[in-house]
């Protein structure tokens, strides 16, 4: 039943693999929001997606629910997504002051035109 | 009290104090109350103190126990029992005999140990004998009249700024400076500690340290205006000129420590009272010889070595005991003729006696103190101690020194016209006589001499001081009649002047305290001649000496006080000089009247400090015709009556025609200089010994300096400067060789390196937010990949 | 054929829209339609904590993330814009490093995370034998320094407290690098 990952999917619980899965698709689209946004707001939801999947795995790896109890994190993750939680919001209120501060100097938050410290 | 552990301690007390007062006034002085004022009190409770402390040991210790010897008293009467038994027999032999010399007392010992350098020890001692306690007593308390004195003197460097009026700046104004009150008197403070250090030290080492010491004290003080160039150039004069005498007395001090392995006075005792080493004193006059002066075996061997090349002196002769022995005479003259250079300086004798007349432009306490009383005789006082070690060729020189000098310099005191220059030219006169009575052998009428003359003498100067501090001039040409502006200072000085000449009653036992020293010394010096009729001049220069001294000092009194005022603005601006100034003048005049009085046994003290052994009559060895009579000799009616007369007729006569000339104005002092006009040139330009020096010295010296200044500008420096053009062109060589292509090139190698890999690092940093997170997410891409390839194919699964 | 699974269900159905939602928010190039779609990911991840019993966190999650971040992502919206809605293009090369990249990253975290057999998940009547218990309690002794759930664990208070000091210095340093400032072209005119 292991052999095949995906037979049987709606009839057996999901593992910890699965919310894996989901917190890279988030994280990955999250980058490639920091990529390819030139908005700086949004690269800021590209940070905020990014944080978003690593907090899934987090919760994942202390969850009961999804794998053994001996190598689950336990509570520890839940405490651990806690503090990436508060930690992202003061994060944003930061960014948010400096792409406010970047607009008045430059009448503008597009990123491309920040690079007054290329080499 | 026992003297011998009493004395060294009250005496370092009284030395030391001077010494604290000067070690606080340099660190605080500054801050003692306004301008340093504070400075001055501290100096003057100093100087006091130790005065209390000299007089504690004269009359709390010395006279207690030691009871004066009789023989001595008074010399103008009671001598005569034993002088005239000792003329019965004039001669060396009988005087042996007859001699009824004590051993007087004396306490030598260390303080404290320098070091040692093989057998010579060099030590903080003293030496302590009547002299010395006579003389510290004179030091204390005529230092503490001038520092008093100066109190009042100095009055003016208290104010802020301080003008010098005699100091014009090149923008025409007169120099504005801070007071150097406090200074002053720290420089005296020094100056008494060095003095103290003279008298009380133990060996010729700490002397020639104390010796140097009141040099540099001196040197300070003539200074003190250092913005007046005068003033400069008369401390380097003094500087130098002492130097030049001090010269001698080092060579005096090596000849002494060559040949005698010593430089310590008296004997080395040890608590038993036993002698563990010998002094100088007893090691030229050793008992055995009954005190008689004679060269040691070391001298002897050592002059051997000296005159014969023989480096080694082995030979020691053995024949001490032949009649007329010269061996060691040569070489103890020179010791003798060497240390007798340096008091030469010091006491500026003839031919160093330049410096003292410049010495002057010092303010006027300091002439008082150091340029009279005390500094320049520790010249004379050091020849008394040495007195022992002095043979009669070396007695001789030093006679001939003392009565070229006595009349050298009172003959330029007629013509000077500066009130403190007449009193300097007679100072350097009234060394002369105490030099030519020590010479002569009269121990104890050169040093009572020099004792009445610090009192007279000091009077004497700060009467002028005051004159000075009311007219502000020292030319007397624009005195006159001050005595009744004045009257304090001008009847002091009067005694100051009757007491310089000598003034009492011939043959009796009244006179000012200069009556018994000078008549004291002309005594000796006619002894002498009856003696030595070769030597007849010294018999007669003492007298006419004293005829020019009266002059001169009449001279200057009726400049000064009497007659009509000269210079009326001066004379409305004058005043008598406040309490401070005066009371020290009435304190000095009281000791220039009576201390040579026989009530107070001035003269009775200095016969018990007589060195052991000179009393007797000697006999020259070099010169076989000189005899050194015995002082006593000079008490017998025959010589003294006929001395005593000529004295009191010359002075009168230097008196009456100072009178004629300067108070009754019966001759005119202008037509008489006119008609002398060559010879009162010669003496106002002071024998144009000022002149010869700069011929002889100072201008050789220069052209020598030139020299070398050419050799040094031409020669070697083109030496240097060649040798330096050879080690620039080898450098650029090297430079070129070396540097430029090996080690630059090196470091340039790397640093174009180090650029070019920044250039192209920097393409990497193209300061785009976006693309750095596209390098983030292809690093960790590449990081994956990397672990799994590695965990895949080079880590072991099991 | 086993009945459905729910929890696994309603995984998939989280999941899903939070997915579509983050990718939505990728694609879009309309900040304000950005900001929506990341809202209702937010709130589709919020789901998946509470599938795997995180209650807490998820609600903090809504709380935090959706009542107050984004909050202030829209003011900043609407700080920002000076025109309406302003586009800014990326250029099509950018897009296509981008998703060379991503793929290629998000490929190897699959593949690295069911290639771990105990990540695939439990069995069934495991969990259905796993006992709910309310995490709120031991979170709050947790963060108070008092572990309940593990005796021999540490507790967080001195995070706890870095983090609430933190906090603060965030939230000033942020009033203070966005006060109203003199524009460059007003002190040009001066």
């Amino acid at each position: 039943m292991l052999s095949i990952p995906f037979a049987n999917l709606l009839t057996e619980p999901v593992g910890v693999a699965h919310y894996v899965t989901v917190g890279a698709i988030l994280f990955i689209c999250g980058a490639l929001c920091m990529a390819t946004k030139r908005n700086a707001l949004g690269v800021l939801m590209g940070i905020e997606l990014v944080l978003n999947g690593a907090n899934l795995n987090f919760v994942a790896f202390g969850s009961r629910y999804l794998r053994d109890d001996a190598n689950s994190l336990g509570l520890d993750g839940q405490l651990m997504a806690l503090f990436v939680i508060v930690l992202a919001a003061a994060e944003a209120a930061v960014a948010l002051a400096i792409a406010l501060n970047f607009y008045n100097n430059h009448d503008s938050i597009d990123v491309d035109r920040a690079d007054q410290l290329r080499g | 009290m026992d003297p011998a552990s009493t004395l060294p301690i009250l005496l370092m007390a009284a030395w030391l104090v001077p010494l604290a007062s000067f070690v606080l006034i340099v660190l605080f002085g500054k801050y003692m109350g306004p301008h340093g004022k504070g400075a001055g009190y501290l100096s003057v409770l100093a100087i006091i103190t130790s005065a209390i402390f000299s007089l504690i040991a004269m009359f709390g210790v010395w006279l207690p126990n030691h009871e004066l010897p009789t023989s001595g008293h008074g010399d103008h009467n009671g001598a005569v029992s034993s002088a005239t038994e000792e003329s019965h027999a004039p001669t060396e032999h009988a005087a042996e005999h007859h001699e009824t010399e004590h051993e007087y007392p004396n306490y030598s010992g260390d303080w404290y140990s320098l070091g040692e350098f093989g057998d010579l020890k060099i030590t903080i001692g003293y030496y302590i004998d009547a002299l010395t306690v006579a003389m510290f007593c004179m030091v204390s308390v005529i230092a503490s009249c001038v520092h008093i004195y100066a109190l009042g003197y100095m009055h003016d460097e208290l104010h802020e700024p301080y003008i010098d009026h005699e100091v014009t700046l090149s923008s025409g104004e007169h120099l504005h400076r801070k007071g150097r009150f406090y200074r002053f008197f720290q420089y005296l403070s020094l100056f008494c500690f060095s003095m103290f250090g003279i008298v009380i030290a133990g060996n010729v080492a700490m002397v020639f340290v104390f010796w140097e010491l009141v040099g540099i004290c001196s040197y300070f003080l003539i200074g003190f205006y250092i913005e007046r160039h005068s003033a400069s150039a008369a401390a380097n004069k003094a500087f130098l000129v002492t130097r030049v005498g001090d010269f001698g007395m080092l060579i005096g001090m090596m000849a002494l420590w060559a040949s005698v392995g010593t430089f310590a006075f008296g004997d080395m005792k040890n608590e038993q009272g036993e002698v563990t080493e010998k002094g100088l004193f007893s090691l030229l006059r050793p008992e055995e010889h009954h005190h008689h002066l004679a060269p040691p075996p070391g001298m002897i061997a050592e002059e051997e070595r000296m005159f014969a090349g023989d480096p080694d002196g082995e030979s020691v002769p053995a024949a001490v005991e032949e009649e007329h022995n010269t061996a060691g005479q040569w070489l103890l003259l020179i010791a003798g003729v060497g240390i007798f250079c340096g008091c030469v300086g010091k006491s500026a004798q003839f031919p160093l006696h330049v410096w003292l007349p410049d010495a002057m432009e010092g303010p006027t306490p300091v002439s008082a103190l150091v340029h009279s009383a005390t500094m320049v005789a520790a010249g004379v006082y050091l020849v008394g101690r040495f007195y022992p070690c002095f043979s009669p060729e070396a007695l001789l020189v030093i006679a001939y020194v003392g009565c070229i000098t006595l009349f050298i310099a009172a003959t330029i005191a007629i013509t000077a016209t500066d009130i403190k220059r007449v009193l300097a030219y007679s100072t350097v006169s009234q060394l002369g006589y105490m030099m030519l009575s020590l010479g002569l052998g009269g121990w104890v009428a050169g040093m009572f001499h020099l004792i009445t003359h610090a009192f007279f003498k000091g009077l004497l100067f700060l009467c002028s001081g005051s004159v000075i501090h009311a007219v502000h001039t020292n030319d007397m040409t624009y005195m006159g009649g001050l005595r009744k502006k004045m009257p304090i200072t001008a009847y002091t000085m009067l005694i100051g002047c009757l007491a310089i000449i000598g003034a009492g009653f011939p043959l009796s036992v009244y006179g000012l305290s200069g009556y018994y020293s000078k008549d004291a010394i002309i005594e000796q010096a006619w002894s002498f001649a009856s003696v030595n009729p070769q030597h007849a001049i010294l018999k007669w220069a003492p007298v006419g000496g004293a005829f020019i001294t009266a002059f001169y000092m009449f001279r200057l009194w009726y400049l000064t006080f009497a007659g009509k005022p000269r210079d009326e603005h001066r004379y409305d601006h004058a005043h008598e000089s406040p309490r401070v100034m005066t009371g020290p003048l009435l304190v000095l005049a009281f000791f220039a009247i009576g201390i040579g009085w026989p009530i107070f046994h001035v003269n009775d003290l200095l016969e018990q400090g007589r060195p052991v052994g000179t009393l007797a009559s000697t006999q020259g060895e070099l010169l076989t015709n000189l005899t050194i009579p015995s002082e006593h000799d000079s008490h017998v009616p025959i010589i003294k009556q006929p001395a005593g007369i000529a004295a009191f007729s010359t002075a009168l006569a230097g008196l009456l025609l100072a009178s004629i000339i300067y108070l009754w104005r019966l001759l005119n002092p202008d037509e008489l200089k006119e008609s002398f006009k060559p010879l009162w040139g010669f003496l106002s330009n002071k024998w144009f010994f000022d002149e010869l020096y700069d011929y002889v010295f100072v201008k050789p010296t220069l052209v020598v300096s030139h020299c070398a200044a050419w050799f040094d500008r031409n020669i070697i420096d083109s030496i240097l400067h060649t040798a330096a053009a050879i080690c620039r062109a080898c450098s650029a060589v090297v430079d070129a060789l070396f540097d430029q292509t090996v080690v630059d090139g090196t470091v340039n190698t790397f640093a174009s390196g180090t650029w070019s890999l920044g250039l192209w690092l920097r393409r990497i940093q193209t300061g785009n937010l976006r693309q750095y997170v596209m390098f983030i997410v292809i690093g960790t891409v590449a990081l994956f990949v990397t672990i799994s390839i590695v965990q895949a194919y080079y880590i072991p699964t099991n | 054929m086993e009945s459905i699974y729910w929890p696994s269900f309603f995984f998939f159905l989280f999941s899903g829209l939070a997915c579509a939602f983050a990718v939505a928010v990728l694609l879009s190039s309309n900040i304000v339609r950005m900001a929506f779609y990341l809202v209702l990911s937010l709130g589709a991840t919020a789901g998946l904590m509470f599938l795997a019993g995180a209650e807490f966190v998820g609600a903090m999650q809504l709380l935090i993330y959706v009542g107050g971040t984004l909050v202030l992502l829209i003011f900043g919206v609407m700080l920002t814009s000076q025109e309406r809605f302003v586009v800014m293009k990326t250029w099509a090369g950018d897009w296509v490093k981008a998703f060379l990249a991503g793929g290629a990253l998000l490929f190897i975290l699959a593949y690295a995370a069911f290639s771990i057999p105990e990540w695939r998940g439990i069995e069934r009547a495991e969990a259905d034998a796993v006992e709910a218990q309310p995490s709120v309690t031991p979170i709050a002794m947790g963060l108070l320094g008092a572990r309940t759930d593990d005796p021999d664990g540490s507790g967080y208070l001195l995070p706890f407290e870095i983090v609430s000091v933190h906090l603060l210095v965030v939230l000033i340093g942020a009033a203070y690098l966005a006060r109203a400032k003199r524009s460059r072209s007003s002190l040009e005119k001066l």
